[in-house]
């Protein structure tokens, strides 16, 4: 017996991605204007360069969430029969990716500069005919593109947990950290100005290593996604609770012997794949059509429900079963 | 708000910010500046004792406000910036331009002045319109006639450009010496800089500074030092 839903949010959590979707626009539009700022005033501090590669690279999560959300809801086709929920986790994958790689490229950059005694000329620059010392523009360009990155993260945050979004999650994490790089930058240019040229590097090193963990981070949930690992909640801070529910739901009603419950995560919805040891095999479609509807009104995540009745758990299938049978 | 952030610049540039980590400026100031040399007409003539041009006067009127002794060091461009890599000097001219292959050795001063090579024909020749065809005349074994040879004109390859007669292909500040008007055609533009050694930012803009507050005196030098 196997359930699908047709559609991937209830109404309310439609709204909130409806939202989601919007916040992301903005975060794009702003990103682009602080990449440019930082650009203009880039100079030769090696703190600014790493500081404007997090910004171009911030703008990978929220791109693959809206390129995600705009693919996602198809309908499943001949080619696709699953549909492409995980359009999400294949955004998710390269997001990571090119974040690990960037931190590791700065860090390696940073490190042999520091390595080399490079210290990093910065000149005068003549906006409105002055001579001033282009050191003076990095900072405010530096505090722009942290402040509303700052913001945009916390409103964003609660948005991804309740739409069980792990882009989103990352992308508003990230935003949330982004004034720890502009004050490492900020230090490292006020240290160019001090004449303390090492700082400008350390303050580099700082951010790549920044970069470095959250790029290790993210890759390890999106490759864990990718390989139907049991789903976590979406801070990875402890198991989801909802495979658990659906076992003691199920071994709740009295027709059945044993279970086990599989379920993986596709972007943010779940696919359950269960297996029942039924009692007695009267009236079995019908219960089983009646546990299926059970258990799809138990969470909106619950996307595709499979429950297959058979005579024995094999351990391939529950590694629990192999325990008990010991 | 600029002048908030102008009076902000000035009064924090007051207190030495930036600052050297080397300090270079202190050194130099009231000191000796070791200033490396390398010939390229006209911004640096070396043929008579002592050496002479556009960015040679420049460096000597810097020194003269920085009440320091000028120690000139003679060298290809090699010998300079390796020099300069290693803060055995503190500046090298030698009619540098922003696009210098060095700038990942050594720190370059914001551009002073922006020339340009251009096509331009004697002053009793019609315009043409396009120098599609047209017999260009350019001194041999130079950048310029790589830059012409780019374009649609027919080169003409001469050893001494002030005696060929015609259109020519020169920097712009040669017009009025050679007595020919501009196309219009531009064939490059060259940012001029001065080269520093890296980081030693208070020094890197003092001289800036000096540099971009005197367009005026620097055009006259150009108007008298550039000749072909």
């Amino acid at each position: 017996m196997r359930t699908t839903r047709s559609f991937e949010l209830p109404p309310d959590k439609a709204e909130a991605n409806r939202r989601a979707v919007r916040l992301e626009w903005i975060t794009v539009g702003y990103l682009i204007t602080a990449i440019f700022f930082l650009y203009i005033t880039l100079g030769s501090s090696q703190a600014m360069k790493a500081a404007w590669m997090e910004d171009l690279l911030s703008l990978v999560p929220p791109i693959s969430f809206l390129v995600a959300s705009r693919v996602r809801h198809r309908p499943p086709n001949e080619r696709f029969p699953f549909g492409f929920h995980r359009a999400v986790s294949v955004g998710y994958l390269v997001a990571s990716v090119a974040l690990f790689a960037m931190g590791l490229y700065i860090l390696y950059d940073s490190l042999s500069k520091l390595a080399a005694f490079e210290h990093a000329p910065i000149g005068l620059i003549q906006p409105w005919g002055e001579p001033i010392w282009l050191g003076w523009f990095m900072i405010p360009a530096l505090v722009y593109s942290a402040i509303p990155a700052v913001i945009l993260g916390r409103i964003k945050l609660p948005l991804a947990r309740e739409l069980h979004d792990k882009v989103l999650f990352a992308d508003a994490m990230m935003n949330k950290a982004d004034w720890l790089t502009a004050v490492a930058a900020i230090v490292g240019v006020i240290g160019i100005g001090l004449g303390l040229w090492w700082l400008d590097s350390l303050a580099a090193i700082l951010i790549s290593v920044d970069i470095t963990h959250d790029g290790v981070k993210n890759l390890r949930t999106a490759t864990s996604d990718l390989m139907d690992a049991r789903p976590t909640l979406i801070d990875n801070s402890a198991l989801d609770p909802l495979p658990e529910r659906l076992r003691t739901e199920i071994s709740s009603e009295t027709w059945v012997k044993d279970v086990a419950v599989r379920v993986r995560e596709e972007g943010h919805v779940f696919f359950a794949d269960i297996q029942v040891v039924p009692t007695t095999t009267e009236n079995l479609t019908p219960r089983l059509a009646g546990l299926t509807q059970k258990l799809m009104d138990l969470d909106w995540r619950l996307h595709d429900v499979m429950i297959m009745p058979v005579d024995e758990i094999l351990a391939e299938v529950d590694p629990r079963a192999k325990r008990r049978t010991e | 708000m600029k002048t908030v952030a102008v009076a902000l610049a000035l009064t924090l540039a007051a207190c030495g910010i930036p600052r050297d980590p080397e300090g270079t400026f202190e050194r130099v100031d009231g000191g000796v500046m070791r200033v490396g040399v390398t010939d390229a007409h006209p911004w640096v003539d070396l043929g008579a004792e002592e050496p002479d041009g556009i960015e040679v006067r420049l460096v000597e009127q810097l020194a003269e406000e920085l009440d320091a002794e000028i120690e000139w060091v003679e060298g290809s461009e090699q010998e300079l910036f390796g020099a300069l890599t290693g803060r055995d000097l503190d500046l090298v001219i030698g009619g540098l331009t922003a696009e210098t292959p060095w700038s990942a050795e050594a720190a370059v001063t914001h551009p002073y002045l922006t020339t340009a090579t251009l096509v331009a024909v004697p002053e009793d020749m019609d315009l043409p319109e396009d120098i599609a065809g047209l017999e260009v005349g350019v001194e041999a074994n130079t950048e310029i006639a790589g830059q012409l040879r780019k374009t649609d004109a027919q080169v003409v390859e001469v050893d001494d450009i002030e005696s060929y007669d015609g259109p020519v292909a020169i920097d712009n500040f040669l017009t009025d010496d050679l007595d020919v008007t501009d196309t219009g055609v531009r064939l490059s533009e060259s940012d001029h800089v001065f080269g520093l050694p890296m980081g030693e930012n208070q020094w890197m803009t003092t001289v800036e500074r000096f540099l971009l507050e005197r367009p005026g005196e620097i055009k006259e030098l150009l108007d008298e030092l550039g000749t072909p």
